[in-house]
């Protein structure tokens, strides 16, 4: 799984040469940046419910029938219920790519075949990205979480965003 | 290939669970001793070569048949053969090291290993010998202990107690030596 110290040692590895120095150093200056990504990851362990259902809120302020844009309001509960339950997932996801430090979670688990999935099951993508943009509104310094962490976060929503753009 | 990062984002996602925790106070411990650990990492790719030979004259030492015709290193190819290979290890070690995770080691170095000997006729005793020799100099060195009479080797790095990641060195050598036994 991509990662900085994965990738380091990948290329090392495929140069059959030690660790150098330069592979240490960008090492160092990627765990010097991990304090950042994993406040930011225990932020959203901790509060993903309320994230998630302040997008879905969002989601269905914008687009009030639903995903699919044929759910009749009074039925809505059920298609809140799932969108709901994909914002997690994709917060569990951003969760991990923060840990990680890299993308490699969020491709391999979420959007690699995501434009596919959606196209047959007609659900316009704008939706999530209605939701993701009130994530990234909500987000806030230094209330919130610190000033880099926030940058963190907002740059893992932004690569979900543009995935889905 | 994992490392300890993802290594927790694997697990985390085979319950579909967020990292939270308990889990990012292990993660927060391997960045707070991240230095350490390129040090350590340094200490044994600086000496790697020193280690490798060491560890392959120390066996041929050990046990004067291998040198002799028919021996596991008689002949300047089998002997170079078997440079290249405890390099080889050294450096999938240090990668483990470096990663804090021995997926690397497992999946690329150590998978189908003893098969690979068998077929070549390797004398697994031999060879596990080479590796823990390999250990205990590694070792040494990243606790810098490795010279207890005279000066200490010509790197200088901040004391400090490195029982833990020479623990975890030692760790990967003996998944190698099992691994070939």
């Amino acid at each position: 799984m991509k990662s900085v110290l994965t990738t380091v040692i990948g290329a090392a590895d495929s140069g059959s040469r030690f660790p150098t120095s330069s592979d240490l150093e960008s090492v160092q200056g990627s765990l010097q940046r991990a304090a950042a990504r994993l406040e930011a990851a225990e932020k959203i362990a901790q509060n993903y419910d309320a994230i998630a259902q302040r997008a879905v809120d969002a989601v269905y302020t914008q687009y009030p029938n639903g995903a699919t844009g044929r759910q009749p309001r009074q039925c809505a509960t059920e298609g809140k219920e799932k969108c709901k339950r994909d914002f997690v997932h994709y917060l569990r996801l951003i969760n991990y790519s923060l840990v990680v430090g890299g993308t490699g979670p969020l491709d391999e688990l979420a959007i690699n075949g995501q434009r596919e999935v959606y196209k047959a099951l007609s659900i316009d993508p704008g939706t999530y990205v209605a939701g993701f943009t009130q994530m990234r509104n909500d987000g806030c310094a230094p209330r919130d979480l610190s000033p880099q962490a926030l940058t963190e976060y907002n740059a893992a929503l932004d690569y979900v965003i543009n995935s889905l753009a | 290939m994992l490392d300890a990062f993802s290594r927790q984002a694997v697990s985390a996602d085979s319950s579909g669970s967020f990292i939270g925790g308990a889990q990012l106070n292990d993660l927060k411990a391997f960045i707070a001793a991240g230095n350490k650990r390129l040090d350590a990492v340094n200490a044994i790719t600086a000496n790697a070569s020193c280690v490798v030979s060491d560890s392959v004259a120390g066996i041929c030492c050990e046990n004067t048949g291998l040198t002799a015709p028919n021996g596991g290193v008689y002949t300047n190819r089998k002997m170079a053969a078997c440079l290249r290979d405890a390099e080889i290890i050294m450096r999938y070690v240090s990668y483990a090291l470096l990663a804090g995770d021995a997926s690397v080691l497992q999946d690329r170095c150590l998978n189908g290993l003893r098969e690979t000997y068998a077929a070549l006729g390797v004398p697994s005793g031999s060879a596990s010998r080479a590796v823990a020799i390999m250990k205990a100099s590694a070792c040494a060195h990243i606790t810098n202990t490795n010279n207890t009479t005279g000066e200490k080797r010509k790197m200088p790095v901040t004391e400090g107690d490195c029982n833990a990641l020479s623990a975890e060195a030692a760790s990967y050598f003996d998944m190698v030596i099992s691994a070939i036994s």
